[in-house]
């Protein structure tokens, strides 16, 4: 018997194929992207990403959505190469519905880290050309074991769980540091924090990671131009909505001086 | 022995008399809009008649199971592919039907040195406006009729035809859950027995001497709770309000236990 209700290989037998090594050409800039976090808060867990786009110095796009909603209970943020990220979202996504489909019951959570890891190995000549590499972070809420779970991912495919939280991208550094230091001597754990103060945090670090790094972009006040922050908890995803993102950071983000 | 015209064309007509003959002991599969959606309902002894197809597709069938399988297969398969390689508004049920499963389905029919499917389906879709929905019945023999308001799946054309004039009497123009699930059990029921009543009246030798039938809701809830002891009543909803992509819905036994009509609820729930 073949492996049942496995959408990748189904696409495979048809001849897809995903991240042909192909080599970058000298002096072509592929657009790559960003900053983006996981942290687990009270509720459950945070992820949120920027919204630029660059191809080496230039700056493609402002309004990219890098926090993506693959089910009811799991999201990928994607930093790397936006094709090749996109194209493997779509596959999850597929993936996750014709497993349910199929079979009759729910990818565990396990089998969707496992799915992850399964199309970056197989992305892994593209990664290593150049033209294709893709850091994602894997998030949701494991509704069987009742709790937020975050992963994160090298370009080979190497699987490794955040415990308290996880970064991605050019702007990760700069905030890796701060997260550190909020969860050891903040005021609170990240994981103690209700839902406005975690929205408020992420809010900050990203603001920071633009601060640094000039492939991340920040808030764009006159543009009406804000992160994308996504909340997974027992009772699916939600977005934080655009309202509430531009109040909290009139509020609490902006330094008055 | 096939290979001359008369042969063939009798063999075929044997074909659909056993095909017929299968479908007699069948649960009968119920599929109406409501006012936030599309509502299916079946009775099953164990194995589901109910299924997700695609994000705004579901899938009533009735027949063997091995078959119901395979071409259930077929059609997440299809409907998958499709939705990755184009985009899920381009996954329609009347493509799935059209240039999908029927021409498979009538190839299995015709050749009659091999098994045919013994399979006839519904496939319900969600238009994204109310009123938009779709039903496409699909016979035995790939033949397949569409519907807008309400489609049922029976063993026999007669009953199909009894049972949609029944949906179309007694829904308002507009129903809600509750109006919708009561009509659909008793419109379950008038099939299941217009079917019990057709083949008694066939192995008796004796055709049906054209007594009216009698749609009473008491009457029909009675025979309802006679045929249901040691089954389920599955049911499904594809349902507009529903967040995310996916539309579809199987109700939980809890649900279907509030959503039962109150003159039902102490056998059922």
């Amino acid at each position: 018997m073949g492996m049942q209700g496995d959408f990748f290989q189904l696409l495979k037998e048809q001849g897809y194929q995903l991240g042909a090594p192909v080599a970058a050409s000298a002096g072509v800039e592929i657009p790559t992207a960003t900053t983006i976090l996981a942290f687990k808060y009270r509720d459950g867990v945070l992820v949120a990403g920027d919204r630029r786009a660059t191809a080496g110095n230039m700056v493609m796009y402002d309004r990219t959505d890098k926090v993506l909603e693959i089910d009811r209970h799991s999201v990928m943020a994607i930093a790397g190469v936006p094709a090749t990220a996109y194209e493997m979202v779509r596959i999850l996504e597929h993936s996750f519905k014709y497993y349910r489909r199929t079979q009759l019951q729910e990818l565990s959570f396990e089998g969707k880290l496992r799915a992850v890891s399964k199309l970056l190995k197989e992305n892994v000549a593209a990664a290593l050309s150049g033209t294709g590499a893709v850091a994602p972070i894997f998030a949701g809420y494991d509704v069987e074991q009742e709790a937020a779970k975050i992963y994160f991912y090298d370009i080979l495919g190497a699987e490794f769980e955040g415990v308290e939280y996880a970064v991605s991208g050019s702007g990760s550094p700069t905030i890796r540091g701060i997260l550190h230091y909020l969860n050891t001597w903040g005021e609170q754990p990240l994981n103690a924090m209700p839902e406005e103060q975690a929205v408020i945090h992420a809010l900050r670090l990203l603001t920071s990671a633009a601060e640094f790094d000039s492939a991340t972009g920040g808030v764009n006040r006159e543009a009406n131009l804000y992160p994308v922050i996504k909340l997974i908890a027992a009772g699916g995803v939600g977005a934080v909505p655009e309202a509430t993102l531009k109040s909290l950071f009139e509020t609490k983000v902006v330094r008055h001086v | 022995m096939y290979e001359e015209p008369y042969k063939w064309v009798e063999a075929v007509g044997n074909r659909r008399q056993y095909l017929d003959e299968q479908f007699k002991q069948g649960s009968p599969v119920v599929a109406l809009a409501y006012d936030a959606g599309i509502l299916l309902v079946s009775v099953s002894k164990g194995t589901p008649k109910l299924y997700e197809v695609y994000d705004r597709l579901a899938l009533g069938g009735m027949g063997h199971p091995a078959d119901l399988e395979k071409l259930r297969f077929n059609l997440l398969e299809m409907a998958h592919v499709e939705g990755f390689n184009r985009s899920p508004s381009d996954v329609t049920g009347g493509r799935m039907v059209k240039y999908g499963i029927a021409p498979v389905i009538k190839q299995a029919f015709e050749e009659v040195f091999k098994a045919p499917f013994i399979v006839k389906l519904l496939l319900a879709e969600l238009g994204h406006k109310a009123g938009k929905d779709s039903f496409l019945v699909i016979n035995y023999d790939g033949t397949f009729e569409e519907g807008s308001s309400c489609a049922v799946l029976a063993a026999s054309k007669s009953v199909e035809q009894g049972m949609v004039a029944y949906v179309r009497r007694e829904a308002p123009a507009v129903p809600s859950l509750e109006q919708a699930f009561s009509i659909a059990l008793r419109t379950w029921a008038l099939g299941d027995r217009l079917q019990r009543k057709a083949g008694e009246e066939s192995s008796e030798g004796n055709p049906a001497a054209g007594t009216p039938e009698d749609t009473e809701a008491v009457s029909l809830f009675a025979h309802l709770r006679d045929r249901v002891a040691e089954k389920t009543v599955e049911c499904a909803l594809l349902d507009r309000h529903l967040s995310g992509s996916s539309k579809y819905r199987a109700l939980a036994s809890d649900e279907i236990g509030r959503l039962l009509p109150k003159d039902l609820k102490i056998t059922l729930s």
